[in-house]
Parts: structure tokens; sequence; C-alpha cells
């Protein structure tokens, strides 16, 4: 099925993961900025055309004016490094000392990957349709995948209601003034959204969801449930290597794909049992295969930059390491180019809307 | 087939059972209408055809159903998904994706049925609901109508035998409701598809049905036959009912066009007059029963002025020029299509939205200088869902809650006299949560009236309430204008309407289009016109109790007119 307005929704996944690397793995503040420019191309390119979008930019927005918010603080309330831009007196409460260069970086560098990760996933969300993301999903997390997609359609309706409740409690009187006074708000956004969850739950309930899987032999059953084993077991030694034996970077990346991977056959093979057909047949267009290109492009430049001795990627400001990060122009390039779908959505169709 | 014997079922943790020793029988091709109040177990029974009582709530189960061969309890709902389609109250709440013809796939993806199958049946539901220019759209942009179509067509997509709808048109405007009922004569009359509907407006449905299942309350028996037979049994009817009974007229009217001949010769005989061109004299051409005339002029007898009020949000124009003023003791009926800007109104009188341009005063307040404390120490609003507002673990917390945000001090006797009054001083240790519909909704206009305010708000009061609950609405709030409290109401009651309004302003796209006293607007109006009126098409003839009382008037008592 052409995509006349986006790209392939597995050519989005492959952007999503692809820009997430950076978000999720540095505080570098040179290829958080680039992530961040890249995202912002593509963002301003999709256009504010559904309901879907305008509350991810409420997010958006909200995760900036916690990232302005964070930098003061941490500004004012962290007093090492050995840049001191100035001296607050110091017999006043916490903020009083050295004000320093490094904080205000780490500051800045903090919620810099915050707002990123939020653009990368507004993005992701305003770029592709949850209908077409939940028919492109395996069969083997079919039913994962519907769940996600509901959760992520929930966003909307979630503002949406928290509006209504917030208008109502208003109307009698209600002022948000400490934690205790969150009740009456939260309170009904909980039971509407459960109500709402309910009645979805029941029509799809009612139109056959989850309803074809045929069973499965004693044999495969085993050999599901070791895999399963052999993969959590994998995937929990990879994620403690991380932490435990930073030098050992291949064996832990060795862990994690092995662990991975025994997962993936372990569902994949359970999802070879759920029948179910797709109604949409999508068909592969020159810009989903070049968004496809650049987004593993981009992720094998990140790996070799964390595989890299010396990590490229490491920064932090406090001493003893150097305030001023290091920056390779080739890894910028390559996260600079997940702009690429900003760059390719045509003019005439950035702004469709139905 | 659809046969149930004996059916018990009880919820968890409920203590009676939803349905006791319940039978019923219906013949395929049928068109059946499942009427009675709420909590007679009508959504239970519907959820019974398709398993999802008892599969989804879980519960006891006795007795024995079978439908169209397979018995619903053995089959599970996905074993029924393809025999019987189920279509819920609020088609929001029942959409998977979010475009139209995706929507239409996702069952037939269940399925594992071949794509071109499912490309055939797809186009098929397109033309069968008349919905084919939809197909591309996004489902949050489609009307209220629309939706519901779709989703009627969301379960016809895998051709079941049974069509199961509960309360299907309540959240529709007039005209939608009958876009989405014509679809369904069409489907029961044309494809000989099984139709089983339950509706608490009556009026709109009855005359699409072959026979009506009437579930009482718990403990009595229910009744399936002939609308007519059921309509005459009923303890609460539609107003065309409700005159054709007081009338004796036979056979029982149950479509306008089968009311028009009595009314006719009704108006022939005794209705008569003169005095059309000379002014409403008679009958019941004055103020609403217990309400003194308002003062038409004056700023100081004024509680609401509007001018020229232009809102717009999300590029949307919510309100376009709109110049409205409401006199202190009149209750206005807002009424228009769903989108027509009455909600968006309303919300600009209580100051929760301020005016792009233009100006809102609400008792000489200008709403976008005054603060919010000012304006609803005066003004009360009860928003369309009561769910938003309830929160607290009982009733009197609730009211309390109120009284705090006001301001004002604790005062449980009066709390308790308010709770009387709407009928809920024995759950005043409820959780309103746990309450019902109608309950809910009066919980939450007690949250509002505990606080006194000169002007109360309503957002669609009576949405999801049974006759009964109506007809309580009704007379609280005619008790409410009687003692001087301003009413504004946003409603697709026309019935509702035309019991209590003084006045009706009809909105379309923003815009006030007609605005006047509600027998004119109502005789007028082909859409927004009440039973009693299309009967007699005579701006006099509103409700039945105008009828009664202007045969009162000359002498006439109720007798057979027929």
């Amino acid at each position: 099925m052409p995509s006349n307005d986006t790209f392939h929704p597995v050519a989005w996944s492959a952007w999503l993961a692809a820009a997430l690397l950076p978000a999720l793995s540095t505080r570098n503040p040179f290829y958080l900025c680039l992530t961040l420019l890249a995202a912002a191309v593509s963002y301003l390119a999709l256009g504010r055309r559904s309901a879907l979008a305008k509350s991810w930019g409420a997010f958006v927005r909200f995760g900036a004016f916690l990232w302005l918010l964070t930098i003061p603080f941490i500004a004012l309330t962290a007093h090492h490094g050995e840049i001191v831009l100035f001296r607050l007196p110091a017999s006043w409460p916490v903020i009083g000392g050295p004000i320093t260069g490094e904080a205000l970086i780490y500051g800045l560098t903090g919620g810099l990957s915050l707002l990123a990760l939020l653009l990368v996933f507004a993005v992701f969300n305003v770029a592709v349709d949850q209908g077409r993301l939940l028919r492109m999903t395996p069969g083997f997390i079919y039913q994962a995948g519907v769940v996600t997609a509901i959760a992520v359609a929930f966003v909307p309706q979630m503002v949406a209601s928290w509006q209504a409740i917030r208008e109502a409690q208003q109307v009698r009187g209600h002022r948000l003034r400490g934690v205790r006074d969150l009740l009456p708000l939260i309170m009904p956004l909980l039971v509407t959204a459960l109500e709402r969850a309910m009645q979805l739950a029941e029509s799809m309930e009612a139109r056959g969801f989850g309803g074809q899987v045929l069973a499965a032999s004693a044999r495969q059953r085993i050999a599901e449930q070791l895999a399963i084993l052999v993969g959590l077991g994998a995937l929990g030694a990879g994620f403690a290597g991380l932490g435990f034996w930073p030098g050992h970077r291949v064996l832990v990346g060795l862990l994690l794909a092995v662990g991975g991977g025994a997962l993936i056959w372990a569902f994949w093979d359970q999802g070879r049992r759920v029948r179910r057909t797709r109604y949409r047949r999508w068909r592969w267009e020159r810009g989903d295969r070049v968004v496809l290109v650049v987004s593993a492009l981009a992720a094998l430049g990140w790996l070799v930059a964390w595989l890299a001795r010396g990590d490229w990627l490491f920064f932090y400001p406090y001493p003893p390491y150097s305030p001023w990060p290091t920056f390779q122009p080739a890894l910028g390039l390559l996260i600079l180019a997940l702009a690429a779908p900003g760059l390719l959505l045509r003019p005439d169709l950035q702004h469709m809307t139905t | 087939m659809i046969q149930l014997s004996h059916v018990t079922y009880t919820y968890p943790d409920q203590p009676a059972p939803a349905l006791a020793d319940f039978s019923v029988s219906i013949e395929p091709g049928e068109f059946v209408l499942v009427v009675g109040p709420s909590g007679a177990g009508k959504s239970t029974f519907l959820r019974s055809l398709n398993g999802l009582v008892p599969h989804f709530y879980g519960g006891r189960w006795a007795g024995r159903a079978e439908v169209f061969g397979r018995d619903p309890v053995v089959a599970a709902p996905r074993g029924m998904a393809d025999l019987v389609g189920l279509v819920f109250q609020d088609p929001e709440a029942q959409f998977v994706v979010d475009t139209v013809e995706d929507e239409l796939a996702f069952a037939m993806e269940n399925f594992a049925l071949p794509q071109a199958t499912m490309r055939k049946r797809v186009e098929e539901v397109l033309d069968q609901m008349n919905i084919a220019h939809l197909r591309n759209r996004r489902i949050s942009t489609l009307s209220g109508g629309e939706k519901q179509r779709v989703a009627i067509a969301s379960v016809l997509a895998l051709q079941p035998e049974l069509l199961v709808l509960d309360e299907p048109t309540s959240q529709l405007d007039p005209q939608a409701a009958e876009e989405v009922l014509i679809a369904l004569r069409h489907l029961n009359e044309d494809l000989g598809l099984t139709v089983v509907l339950s509706e608490h407006r009556l009026e709109r449905v009855l005359q699409y049905a072959d026979r009506v299942l009437y579930l009482p309350a718990l403990g009595a028996p229910s009744v399936l036959d002939a609308p007519r037979i059921v309509a005459a049994q009923l303890p609460l009817v539609p107003p065309l009912i409700e005159l054709g009974r007081r009338l004796d007229w036979r056979p029982l009217p149950l479509t306008i066009k089968e009311g028009r001949i009595h009314a006719r010769r009704l108006a022939d005989r005794a209705l008569k007059s003169d005095d059309r061109a000379t002014g409403l004299q008679g009958g019941a051409s004055g103020p609403r029963p217990g309400s003194s005339a308002p003062p038409l002029f004056g700023s100081v007898a004024r509680a609401v002025a509007v001018s020229d009020l232009h809102y717009a949000y999300d590029g949307h124009r919510a309100l376009r020029g709109v110049n409205l003023a409401v006199q202190r003791g009149e209750f206005v009926a807002l009424m228009g299509r769903n989108g027509s800007g009455k909600s968006t109104l309303l919300k600009q009188l209580v100051g929760l939205l301020k005016p792009d341009q233009g100006r809102v005063t609400v008792f000489e307040m200008d709403t976008r200088q005054a603060r919010m404390e000012e304006i609803i120490r005066r003004v009360g609003y009860v928003p369309q869902h009561p769910g938003a507002l309830l929160f607290s673990d009982t009733l009197a917390l609730e009211l309390a809650f109120t009284r705090r945000g006001h301001g004002l001090p604790p005062d449980p006797a009066a709390d308790q006299a308010l709770l009387a009054r709407l009928g809920l001083a024995a759950l005043v240790e409820r959780d309103p949560r746990d309450l019902s519909g109608g309950e809910q909704q009066r919980a939450a206009l007690a949250s509002i009236l505990v606080a006194n305010p000169d002007l109360i708000l309503l957002d669609e009061p009576t949405r999801g309430l049974d006759y009964a609950q109506k007809r309580g609405l009704t007379d609280l709030l005619r008790g409410l204008r009687a003692e001087g409290c301003t009413i504004i109401m946003a409603t697709h009651d026309v019935e509702l309407a035309a019991a209590c309004a003084d006045r009706v302003v009809l909105m379309a796209e923003g815009e006030v289009v007609v605005d006047g006293p509600a027998r004119e607007v109502m005789s007028d109006s082909q859409v927004f016109a009440s039973q009693i009126n299309k009967l007699f098409r005579d701006p006099r003839y509103l409700v039945v109790d105008d009828v009664i009382q202007a045969l009162a008037t000359r002498g006439e008592g109720p007798t057979n007119y027929t």
C-alpha cells in the first residue's frame, strides 16, 4: 500500500531505533544537539496533522520547560567543579557557594537528552499511524503490538479527559495548591481511562481478537520455554555486564545478541500458531528505502563509536574529566543524516490531513 | 433462531441476579426492540447473546442459550464473533484503529480471511451502510452518526446472522440517530439480518420493530409481543403513545402518521378554535406550569449577555458571532447537531473559556475579567459526563468538597435535604462511582446545586436516562425554574426541551440560527419538533399536558375521540 504522506512503518521503526541510541546512551551535547536537530526537522516537516500530533506537541513543550527549569536548579545547587563563574554568599542555604561552569554544562546536557527522547518519540508517533503500525507487527508480537498501539492511542484521549475533569472540578471551586489537591483530578482520570479500556477490550473480544490460535505440541512448548529461559538469562548477564565489565564490550554485546535472539525465536515460534491475515499490503518506495538505509548506517556508526577504544560517546563535565566534549565529525554526520525523513517528505504532502 | 431458556445470571460480588429465570425466543429475520428501566438487565441480555456474559464479566450463569445453533457460553465471544455482531453505546470506545477502511478489516484479519475476501466484503459493507465516501477518513474526523454507522459496518464485515446493538443512538442528535436507524431497517428488511436493539428513546425506534421485549424491574416477568400490545402495557411511554392511551385512541398509534389521523379528528371536534390568529388563548400557550414569566428587559433582570462572541480552538471556529441575552428566571434550551457549538457556548458562560472576540457577561460580570471564584458563586455547570466530577468515597463527601471549594460552611442538614429532593437520600454513604448512570447524573447535579447557583448550565443532562429518570429530572428542573433559577441546557432531547424550556436557541456551525419561544421554534422546525407538535403542527401543543389541558378548558374529558 502506498504511503502518500509518510514512510513505511518499518522504515520509521528503524529510524526510531537509530535516533533513540544517541538520545539514550550519551550526554555529549554535540551528538544530542544533532539528534534534536534531525528530529526537529522531521517533526516540523510532518506538521500538526492529528490530535495525537498536537498532544505530543504539548509533551515536547513540557519537556523543554522541564529542561529550562533544571539548568538553573543544577547550576545553583551543585557546587563542584573548577570553572567558577561566580560565587554566592556561603551563608545562603543550598544555593550559597561557587556556581561552576561544570554544573551549568551538566544541567544543560541532562535535560537535553530528555528533550531529544521526547522529540524522537513525538516524530515517530506523529509519523506512524497506530493502525498501520499494528498491522506491521509480526505474528509473534501481534498482541503486544495491539496493546502498545492502543496505549499510544490513549494519550490524546487521556489529554482530553484530563482537560474535561480539570474544568469540571474548577467550576466546583477546586484549586491545585498541593499534592493532596491532585486526588479530585487523578481519581476521575483513572476511572475514565479504566472504563474506556474495558469497553475497548470488550469490543475487541466481541470481534474475535486473538481467537485463532493453534495448539502447540509438547516438544514445541518445551523448546520455546527453554529458549525463553536461555534468552532471559543471557540478557540479564549482558545487562549486568554493561555495568560490571566495562572492558568486555564484545562479550557483553554477544550475550545481549544471544539473549535477544533466543527470545525472538521463542516468540516467533509461538507467533506461527496465531492465524491472522493482513488487509493492507505495503509497497516499498524509494523514500522508504532511503530512510531505512540512513537509519541503519546511523545505528552502525553508533555501534562502532560504542565499541571504539577511548569511548567516543562518554561525556562527564566534572573533574577529573574534561568539561569540553569531544566530537567525531563522521558520527555527527551520520546522526545528522537522521533528518532524512524530514527532507524527503514532499512539501505538497507534508501537511496532508484527513 | 435465538433461544434463551431459564437463564439466571449474577455478576461477581452482586447479591441479586441481573437476569432471573429469563426465557426468550426470537425468530431469524426479526427486528426486536429491547426496552425497560435502567438496571432491568437489557445490556446483560444483549451481552449474553455473544457470550460476553458470562465470559468477559465472570459471575454465575445457569440456564441454556442457543444462538443460531451455537451455545455462546461454550463458544465464548471469539467463537461467536462471526455469528453475532455487537455494537456498543459509545462508538468512540469500540474503535481499535483510526481509519475507516482499516477498522472494517480488523475483525476479518482476526479471523484470518484471505485478502481477496476481505477486499470484497469491505466494499460490500461500505455500500450497505452508505459510507463508501468515508473509506479513507480518519475516524476522529467523523460525525457521531457516521461513527456509529462505521461501528455497525465493522461488525457486519464478518457477515453475522445477528446484529445486537446496545443503545446505539443515545449519544446522537436526532438527525444522526435517524441515519443510523434507517440503515438498520435497510439491513433488516433487504438482507434479512436479525436485529436486536435496546433503546431508551422509544419514540425513535418503536416504529421499526417487529416485536418489543419489555424487561421490567427484576422479579416481574418479561413481555415479548407486537409493539402495539407492549406499548399499551409499558408504565412510561413516548408522548405520542401516552396521549393515545389517555385519549383511548384505537388502534394505539405508534407513528406520527398513525397518530395524525386521530389528531385531525380531535382537532376538528374538540380543539378547533378561532383563536390562532388572535393569539393563543386557552390550551397551554402561556409559560410553563409553576413558572412566572420573567421580566423581559432591563439589565438588572439580565442573567447572561453574549455579544458577537467568536471562539476558535485548534483552528476550528467553534463559535462565530454568537449573540444571546437570557433574562433571570428563564429556561433556555440550546439545541443543534453534534459539534454545533452548544457545549463551547456553555463553557464560555461559566468562564472556562474566554472569548477570542466579543463579550460575555454573566450577572454583570465580564467573564474575561472576572475571577473564576466570583463566577462560580453565581453559576453552576454540570458537564456531559458525570464521571468527570465524581471522585469522593461517598456522596456526602462529594457535596462537602463543593462546599469547601466555594468557601461555604458545612451544612449536613441542607445537604441531606438536597439529596432527598433528588431522590438520593438513601445513597448518601454510597460511593458515587458505584451508582447507576441516572443516579450518577443526579449526584453530579447535586454536587453543583449544593452551592445554590443562580444560573445552572446543563450539558446533555438526559444522556442514558430512562423515562422514569427523565421524568424525575424534568420535575426537578421545573421546580428549580419555579424557584427563580435561570437554566440554560444544551440538549438533543426534543421532548425534554418541549417539557421544560421557555425558549429554544437553535445553533448550527457555531452560529445562532433561530432564537425564540419554545412553542414557535419547535413548531417551525421539522427536526426539533416534539412528537405532540408534529401531530398537531400547532404551537399551542408541545406536550401531552397541553392537549389534555386544552380539552379540559373546553369542558371535554379525555374520552374516546377515535
